[in-house]
């Protein structure tokens, strides 16, 4: 449902080639700069093509829409650009629903909808190392080698992301049998018929709608039989957000729209098995991360709590044979997880969702202190490794996830 | 001597059979309330399952929540059962009426106005341990995720107070000893705050600056820089 007056706007415009939208709230110090790399990457890569900017925001009251609609670039000569972008539109506008990034992407796919867009991108307002290279690297994949979907590959840190390194990737992975690096990355390239193939989904009440629209974009394509790649984008710096503030609903919100994926797809992962690559575009290179602090300590120490405060509850979630595993971890030293146990402890999180043996938001919120504790066995596993044995080292978790897939199978029905 | 004697039996026959027909609408009215309840339930309970009312109460966590207080049968069934309870009840009550006996419409007055508060207390202490169950169980899960020490502890506080209050709610309604429900939680609640200050000020001493210090240390500490997603 699009505003009369966007509705006026998108009449004026007619149609568009192709199409970027950054989602924002209160992201008045960043955002600039995104509108800014989108624009020269527009008038770099796409001179020649009917481009449109959208800002789908969510009530910012920090100046953030007046930044983007005044934000242009006066001299592209200094970018060695020489082709100024003629047919660059730009569309600012609050969108409607739940308040969260699934429901802003809805408002930009009506948008592309409207304008009957050939290709789309969707980056991440807060951005600090998006260039405008991300714009071709986002789109070109669709507009010129038939893809459907790009999805972002990053460099980050070895600590980092850890929700999709120990869950999401190698869930996805397992399941779909397709190695999509980041499923949730936050800024994805699709085709203007697959964003038609979202808004056509009843889901827009749901977690999809807050923190869920990332893995279920990702899952939807490939579960659908969409062409997907990946595209390497660098580094992925972004503005601080308070650490940890909201780990265990950014958790459930993740994981309860991974679950209901699986339940909607259940019919199309049950056939898969083993995995395998996707192509990747972009020259890829290494950078130097910046250190990132972790207690580890007090990981763990949340770990054990959890175990003792809530053995009783976890005790209905997972298997007797994984609950006696966890238990058995409280006294290891040097403090570890395995993988084998990590993946029963999802898979057995998976089912008992399914079976719904208790309300699913208690379920999902027990596994905070779980997945602490799992963190704190990757970072003491990895201390001394550099960014290739961290890649050799989760290769082997999603390998180990891929192997015991019959056992989710065997429990889920 | 001997008309006196026909006379008042002519009279108790009479009354008898003036009595006769109200005994005869009573039952028939406790029989029809039996077939109409019966009829019901089935329909009731036939119904639900073709409006999919059980996997609706699944979906909605109302059957998990039914499951942890012991009532293992589904949804529809429950509400055919509860359907026909309440018909059946109506048409006895009405049974009983239809008799015209005095001392039965008396009882059944000072039942039919006592019964609503029975019901609602009833109801009110089912919601009060369903709701006391899962809100202690979601404040124990918050209160671990937010890595309080003291989790269990704020469980079971949340639990009781929920389920107690429901009990002093529904003895209130009841009519049992208003005053002295009201003093006794006031008392109860009273003293556990008096006993928490002590235990917390006195015996507790070493635990509370323990904790303060623990406190402060964790906000000198430096923060995880870890992006989850």
């Amino acid at each position: 449902m699009l505003r009369e007056e966007i509705s006026r706007r998108l009449k004026e415009i007619g149609s568009a080639d192709i199409l970027v939208g950054i989602p924002s709230y209160n992201n008045a110090d960043t955002i600039g700069h995104v509108v800014r790399a989108v624009q020269a990457g527009f008038a770099k890569y796409f001179p020649d093509k009917k481009a449109i900017l959208i800002n789908s925001d969510g009530g910012s009251t920090d100046g953030t829409r007046e930044i983007v609609e005044k934000t242009m670039i006066d001299d592209f000569e200094h970018l060695l650009i020489n082709q100024r972008q003629t047919l660059l539109s730009k569309i600012v506008t609050p969108y409607h629903g739940i308040p969260g990034k699934g429901s802003a992407f809805r408002t930009i796919f009506e948008i592309a909808r409207g304008l009957g867009v050939r290709a789309c991108a969707v980056v991440d307002a807060d951005l600090r190392s998006i260039t405008p290279e991300w714009i071709e690297l986002l789109i070109r994949p669709v507009l010129e080698h038939g893809f459907d979907f790009v999805s972002p590959y990053y460099l980050r840190h070895k600590y980092d992301g850890t929700i999709t390194n120990s869950i999401v990737y190698p869930v996805t992975r397992a399941l779909y049998g397709r190695r999509i690096r980041q499923p949730i990355g936050g800024d994805f390239g699709f085709s203007g018929r697959l964003a038609e193939f979202y808004l056509a989904k009843d889901v827009w009440e749901s977690d999809v709608a807050r923190f869920g629209i990332d893995i279920w974009m990702t899952t939807t394509a490939v579960a659908n039989g969409f062409k997907v790649c990946q595209a390497f984008l660098g580094a992925k710096i972004h503005a601080p957000k308070e650490p940890s503030s909201d780990l265990s609903a950014m958790l459930t919100q993740v994981l309860s729209a991974l679950f209901m994926l699986m339940e909607e797809y259940e019919d199309k992962w049950k056939r898969v098995r083993g995995s395998s690559p996707i192509p990747m575009f972009g020259f890829q290179f290494s950078v130097g991360l910046e250190p990132v602090h972790v207690n580890i300590d007090r990981m763990i120490d949340m770990y054990k709590l959890g175990i003792k405060e809530l053995g009783d509850i976890i005790r209905e979630i997972l298997s007797e044979e994984s609950f006696d595993g966890v238990k058995e971890t409280v006294k290891s030293s040097p403090f570890s997880i395995d993988d084998e146990l990590w993946a029963r402890v999802i898979y057995d999180y998976a089912v008992a969702w399914h079976k719904k043996v208790m309300s699913k938001e208690h379920i999902l919120k027990t596994l905070t202190p779980l997945y602490l504790g799992k963190v704190a066995s990757l970072v003491i596993d990895m201390a001394d490794s550099n960014a290739s044995q961290v890649e050799e080292r989760l290769e082997a978790l999603c390998v180990t996830f891929e192997r015991l897939k019959t056992y989710l199978i065997e429990r889920w029905d | 001597m001997k008309d006196i004697i026909i006379e008042q039996f002519r009279s108790f026959l009479e009354r008898v059979a003036g009595f006769l027909p109200n005994i005869l609408i009573g039952i028939v009215l406790i029989i029809l309330g039996l077939v109409v309840a019966w009829f019901l339930r089935v329909i009731i309970t036939r119904a639900g399952q073709v409006l999919r009312l059980d996997h609706l109460s699944e979906r909605s966590g109302l059957v998990q929540i039914l499951h942890r207080s012991g009532i293992k049968e589904p949804f529809s069934r429950l509400l055919g059962k509860l359907i026909y309870w309440i018909v059946l009840i109506t048409f006895v009550i009405m049974g009983l009426n239809a008799f015209q006996v005095p001392a039965v419409e008396n009882i059944l007055s000072t039942f039919l106005l006592y019964l609503p508060n029975v019901i609602v207390a009833g109801i009110l202490l089912f919601l009060g341990y369903l709701f006391g169950n899962f809100l202690g169980r979601a404040a124990l899960i918050a209160s671990v995720n937010a890595g309080l020490a003291v989790s269990g502890l704020v469980g079971r506080l949340v639990k009781y107070t929920v389920f107690i209050m429901a009990v002093a709610m529904a003895l209130e309604l009841l009519g049992i000893g208003k005053d002295t429900v009201l003093i006794a939680f006031a008392i109860i609640f009273g003293g556990i705050v008096l006993a928490l200050a002590i235990a917390f000020g006195l015996g507790g001493r070493d635990a509370a600056k323990e904790y303060i210090d623990r406190m402060l240390k964790e906000k000198q500490e430096k923060k995880d820089e870890i992006e989850h997603l």
